[in-house]
């Protein structure tokens, strides 16, 4: 063969994926010269924290990615944050979030910066390890948002803010249960409960697919149905009973796609929303759910009436979902507070600089539907 | 004879370190057909590139139809009515006939290209030439014949009034060879000039009115083709008489040992319960018709081909050849017809492409021993008299008998003891090709097996100690040298084995 | 006689692959009941243009014995500036698609300069472009995830250029025009000079030069397609997708040029049929979109689709060492 043009497409993508990592993992600036140990600045609590020379504090914000506007948000509030105590902060993050190695790099390239403090939103739970090691070797104080590192190392991550996702999941499931609580009583055959997580690999998204999966199939349990999960091996292991799918009543499929990408998230929701015993679905994120709307073009199955339509919940905001639950397209979704994490994150980090002592901070998920997406408490939280 | 219709006069062409052309003179007449001689890198292609504006000249004038001209380019030359039919075939396999005819000046009909108009010309055009080619087929299911048939139809149809073929005859069959004669001579009743370049000196008697031979840049001489010997063109070409003495009877002792037999050897069409031995310093020569299955035969027998069934016996073992590893491994080489395809890697150098076959003996740890590996191929390049700067030199650089001489320095190297050698000296001048002779009959004289196949007939009489005849896939004849004739040999090579 | 021949196998081809389709199509409705819906078609219609209009595209190079990496990339970069102008500077569709278009036109461009004039490989060449246009398209975004206007705001007309909304029923309208276009470049490849001389290039270049044909021109052109191809790809994803997000994309084009080899576009360039490629890809959109209904996880779907593509592969690869023999 003269050109081995196949050969030649394997390594292209390779290659591909490669480089585009070190591209987008180069943007580090010149550390603000000398650390400035809790210690020094503790005497002083003023939010002008300068160090005797003069310098600010510095803090790097290491985010999963801007694919979607929560990010957006929770940049916000860390340069609220920044603007109001007077630091430094850079974020940065890789181009999607499944780049877990462009995000680990970038993570290290901070910590060799050696900046006053970083935050992290880790896409990965285990890639970050030896990074977080480096951190607490060199000093560095780490705050974990939005994902915590439940296997960091023991004092390397002083602090988790993030969303209680295992209870947010929770509570979409509350509340699609609810309106669904009749029809599945008065079901003659298994009825169907669909799930969309973009992945199995952050801690923020499996614990909020769990969160839902366990809390559906507990409250099912308490009305005498008996649960089984299915699909995706790494949720169904890890939810806490996958029951029998052959005598089942309810059946939870969860699906995840090979890729980040709003068209394959929307190839598995439609295939799961084909089925014609489907009740609801619950998209664990912003692009999940935005895939599971992508997939109702076509099917237009999703509604407001339990029974009849397929109750879509979906997760974050964002103008698409936003503009979804309000005409009642999707039937509600549970939203974080990533201004809150992002002004929290700083603070936090600035706290631990004057020698305060931290500890974890549980943000909570608040459920909206067209009913109360207006009212004062949630309306600040849904980000375009 | 016409009178002159192109004239080169004085040429004279220098390449940084070479004199490629010391004042050449050349012409040719309307409705003649004048053979252009010498050997490789005697100057041949470097004029007819000047011609066609390839190259440009240093000095010396090109008059064309009365007029003095400088083409700049090929197309330029075409246009003029210059055409050079290409050694290499320039066609473009995946197109049909029709389109390749008229590639880069297609009829069109609004945006589109016209191929009804192309096919019908094209029809045309091969009535005129009275050959029997659909222009409807794709280039690439023809055969090498009549792909160049389309190729001479093609520079027809620039109008030409001068063709130069570039050894025309190389890939054809004798059939097809006799059809080109054919046009060819239609051709000079239409009174167009044609140049023709070959090595084949048989053809050269046949076809051509008048030679011109050329050494080493230099215009030698002008012969009128019916009035001089062969003989005379050789000397002309390479200064003094060259050939090895046809062999009158065989070499080998008749109790030398059989050191590869092989029986009942089938695969495919081609190659139909072939049996024969080979002896220890023997030169057996394969001898047929273009497609008799010579070749395939010898690649079922290399394992290059998958055989059906049949056994081999190297040194009277049983050996199980599935592919060339296991045939190398049993000592057989193979020296390919079409060199730059099978036989030598052109873009590396002598040394490297002389232990590809065996490199496992030059390494040391995980890297090459270059200096083995140099000794090594500087000692083949030596006793093959290879002719060669250095054994660093790219093998792309050197002539087609020199390349030839690498290839059998890698199955030297490998110290394969049978060798077959399948049409060896396939595009390579006189004097060349008298240098592989030597070095075959001097391999056979050391003890090394050969089996030769080849479709020149002189080649085969020359050469072979015992001779194995082929037609349509079987063995129809085996003759010892000493009772050979052309005569026997054609017999059986166009023997009906229905 | 020769010819009927030859057209008989292109033909036999294209015929294949259009069975396989149907055989896939048969498997999943019998696999799946949920798949046998009116809807399926929808989905499988929605996720096949922008598929099918890269390929058509990726052809050309392919054909000329290259290969196009920067389709993926570049689709998602193209639709990414152009929402960006619709969400952010207000600009019209229209004017958005058309920036879209020429954007992709230019990145075929430089892809045909960067392999047909200044001689790099096209592996090389388009490599770069891709990590290039996957680049840009972050910037052009400032980042963020685009949507292109949905249903009910203005400028969203341009969705129903590929799924009209008849009264409730939605029509798949894409398909005829990604139909027209593939047989209009089928008509282009067959019986133009850019197709011919594609061929040509793929073929045997070093003819292509003898002949007096302006080579560097037609592999700038074969680059050309391309990119428009790819932006027009661009444009149905922005119409079926609810949002674009950066950093995606890389993928998509192998999805594509799989699709036009199944079709029987030649590994090594000089032979390829453009409706042939628009019959492969579809047999890529229905592993896509079928394989989850029959319940198989979507890492598994990459490893089917994968051995279709070696079997493909093969299957050209035996059938010329037949012809040879």
């Amino acid at each position: 063969m003269k050109k081995r043009v196949l050969a030649t497409i394997m390594s292209a993508t390779l290659v591909v994926s490669m480089l585009a990592g070190c591209g987008s993992a180069a943007t580090t600036e010149a550390p603000a010269a000398e650390a400035a140990p809790a210690t020094e600045a503790a005497a002083d609590a003023a939010p002008a924290a300068d160090t005797a020379s003069g310098d600010k504090l510095s803090f790097k914000i290491v985010v999963k990615s801007f694919q979607s506007s929560y990010w957006q948000a929770a940049v916000q509030g860390v340069n609220q944050a920044a603007d109001k105590l007077q630091v430094e902060v850079e974020c940065n993050g890789p181009n999607a979030e499944s780049d877990i190695a462009d995000q680990v790099n970038m993570l290290t390239n901070y910590i060799n910066g050696k900046p006053d403090g970083i935050g992290l939103a880790a896409c990965d739970q285990s890639a970050c390890l030896d990074a977080l090691q480096m951190a607490k070797d060199a000093g560095i104080p780490v705050v974990c948002f939005d994902s915590g590192c439940p296997d960091a190392p023991e004092g390397s991550v002083l602090s988790t803010i993030a969303t209680d996702n295992y209870g947010a999941g929770a509570t979409a499931a509350e509340n699609m249960y609810a309106a669904l609580k009749d029809t599945i009583a008065n079901a003659s055959a298994p009825v169907r409960i669909g799930e969309v997580n973009q992945e199995s690999t952050s801690e923020s998204i499996t614990q909020r697919g769990l969160g839902f999966i366990d809390k559906f199939a507990e409250l099912a349990a308490a009305d005498g149905k008996k649960v089984a999960v299915v699909g995706n091996e790494y949720y169904v292991n890890a939810a806490k009973d996958k029951g029998d799918e052959a005598t089942a009543d309810v059946i939870i499929e969860v699906a995840v796609p090979a890729q980040t990408t709003v068209e394959l998230c929307a190839t598995e929701a439609s295939a799961i929303m084909n089925k014609s015993d489907v009740l609801g679905i619950f998209g664990s994120n912003q692009v999940a759910a935005e895939g599971i709307l992508s997939a109702d073009e076509n099917l237009g199955k999703l509604g407001s009436k339990a029974g009849e339509n397929i109750l879509g919940v979906g997760f974050d905001a964002g103008s698409i979902i936003k503009a979804a639950v309000k005409d009642g397209k999707m039937f509600g979704a549970v939203t974080q507070s990533p201004l809150a994490m992002g002004r929290t994150t700083v603070e936090t980090l600035y706290a631990i600089t004057q020698g305060e002592s931290v500890s974890d901070v549980a943000t909570d998920g608040y459920w909206y539907d067209s009913t109360n997406m207006d009212s004062d408490d949630i309306a600040p939280n849904l980000y375009d | 004879m016409g009178e002159v219709i192109l004239e080169m006069k004085d040429i004279d062409k220098t390449f940084p370190g070479v004199h490629a052309l010391d004042h050449v003179s050349f012409d040719v007449r309307r409705g003649e057909v004048h053979a252009l001689m010498g050997e490789n890198g005697a100057g041949k292609s470097t004029l007819m590139k000047v011609l066609t504006g390839i190259y440009t000249k240093d000095s010396g004038t090109i008059t064309y139809e009365g007029k003095e001209v400088e083409f700049h380019n090929a197309r330029e030359a075409q246009a003029a009515g210059v055409v050079i039919v290409h050694q290499e075939l320039n066609m473009v396999g995946h197109l049909t006939v029709a389109q390749n005819i008229f590639i880069g000046r297609e009829f069109k009909k609004g945006f589109s290209i016209d191929d009804k108009k192309m096919v019908e010309e094209s029809k045309k055009l091969f009535q005129k030439l009275n050959i029997d080619i659909d222009p409807s087929a794709t280039m690439s299911d023809l055969t090498v014949g009549k792909q160049q048939m389309c190729e001479i139809a093609k520079a027809i149809s620039h109008d030409a009034k001068v063709i130069v073929f570039d050894e025309p005859t190389a890939a054809l069959t004798e059939a097809e060879i006799q059809d080109l004669f054919k046009i060819i001579r239609d051709l000079r009743e239409q009174q167009l000039g044609i140049v023709y370049i070959s090595h084949r000196m048989d053809e050269i008697k046949v076809i051509t009115d008048r030679v011109t031979v050329m050494r080493d840049g230099t215009y030698v001489g002008t012969l009128i083709t019916k009035d001089c010997t062969k003989d005379d063109i050789v000397n002309m070409m390479v200064g003094r008489v060259i050939y090895e003495e046809p062999k009158t009877k065989s070499m080998v002792a008749p109790d030398a040992p059989v050191v590869l037999k092989v029986e009942h050897l089938n695969a495919g069409k081609m190659v139909q319960d072939v049996s024969f031995e080979l002896k220890k310093g023997e030169i057996l020569g394969f001898s047929g018709l273009m497609g008799a299955g010579r070749t395939e035969t010898a690649r079922a027998i290399f394992g290059a081909d998958p055989k059906e069934s049949g056994e081999i016996y190297v040194n009277g073992q049983l050996v199980d050849i599935h592919s060339p590893q296991d045939a190398v491994k049993a000592g057989i080489g193979y020296l390919s017809e079409d060199r730059k395809r099978f036989g030598i890697v052109v873009q590396k150098t002598i040394a490297e492409n002389t232990t590809m076959a065996n490199l496992p003996e030059f390494m040391k740890g995980i890297f090459i021993n270059k200096r083995k590996e140099r000794k090594k191929a500087q000692e083949l390049a030596d006793s093959l008299a290879t002719k060669t700067p250095s054994v660093d030199e790219l093998v792309v650089n050197l002539s087609g008998g020199n390349q030839q001489k690498v290839v059998i320095a890698k199955w030297l190297c490998k110290n394969c003891d049978i060798l077959i050698f399948d049409e060896p000296t396939r595009g390579i001048d006189v004097g060349a090709k008298n240098e592989i002779y030597k070095l075959m009959n001097k391999l056979a004289s050391e003890g090394k097996s050969i089996i030769m196949i080849s479709s020149e007939m002189t080649e085969i009489l020359r050469m072979s100690d015992r001779i194995v005849v082929m037609c349509e896939g079987r063995k129809t004849g085996e003759l010892m040298i000493e009772e050979t004739t052309q005569e026997k040999i054609m017999s059986f090579a166009t023997r009906d084995v229905g | 006689m020769e010819k009927k021949k030859t057209a008989a196998k292109k033909s036999k081809q294209e015929l294949i692959v259009f069975l396989v389709v149907v055989a896939l199509l048969i498997f999943f409705c019998a696999a799946s009941p949920s798949f046998r819906q009116y809807t399926t078609i929808l989905t499988i219609m929605d996720y096949s243009y922008y598929i099918v209009l890269m390929a058509i595209g990726v052809s050309f190079p392919l054909i000329t014995g290259g290969v196009d990496l920067s389709i993926g990339t570049g689709l998602v970069c193209y639709s990414l500036a152009g929402g960006y102008l619709i969400m952010h500077h207000g600009w019209p569709t229209g004017a958005a698609m058309l920036v879209t278009i020429l954007f992709g036109t230019a990145i075929g461009v430089l892809n045909g300069v960067l392999i047909g004039v200044m001689d790099l490989p096209p592996f090389l060449a388009t490599l770069c472009t891709c990590m290039i246009t996957r680049g840009l398209g972050s910037i052009c975004s400032k980042n963020t995830g685009i949507s292109w206007p949905t249903a009910g705001q203005p400028g969203c007309w341009f969705r129903s250029i590929f799924k009209l909304d008849v009264g409730g029923t939605k029509i798949p309208l894409g398909f005829i025009w990604v139909l027209l276009l593939a047989i209009l470049m089928h008509y282009v490849l067959r019986h133009t000079k850019v197709g011919r001389y594609t061929i040509s290039i793929g073929s045997n270049k070093e003819a292509a030069i003898l002949s007096g044909i302006n080579v560097k021109f037609y592999h700038i052109m074969a680059y050309t397609v391309s990119g428009l191809f790819a932006a027009l790809a661009s444009i149905a994803y922005s119409a079926v997708f609810k949002t674009v997000l950066p950093g995606t994309g890389a993928g998509f084009e192998l999805e594509a040029i799989g699709g036009a080899i199944i079709g029987g576009v030649s590994a090594t360039g000089g032979a390829g049929s453009i409706i042939g490629t628009f019959i492969g890809v579809f047999v890529i959109c229905l592993l896509k979109t079928g394989l989850p209904f029959i319940g198989l996880q979507a890492n598994w779907q990459q490893i089917v689709t994968g051995f279709v593509l070696i079997g493909s592969v093969m299957v050209d690869i035996i059938k010329k060492r037949k012809e040879k023999r």
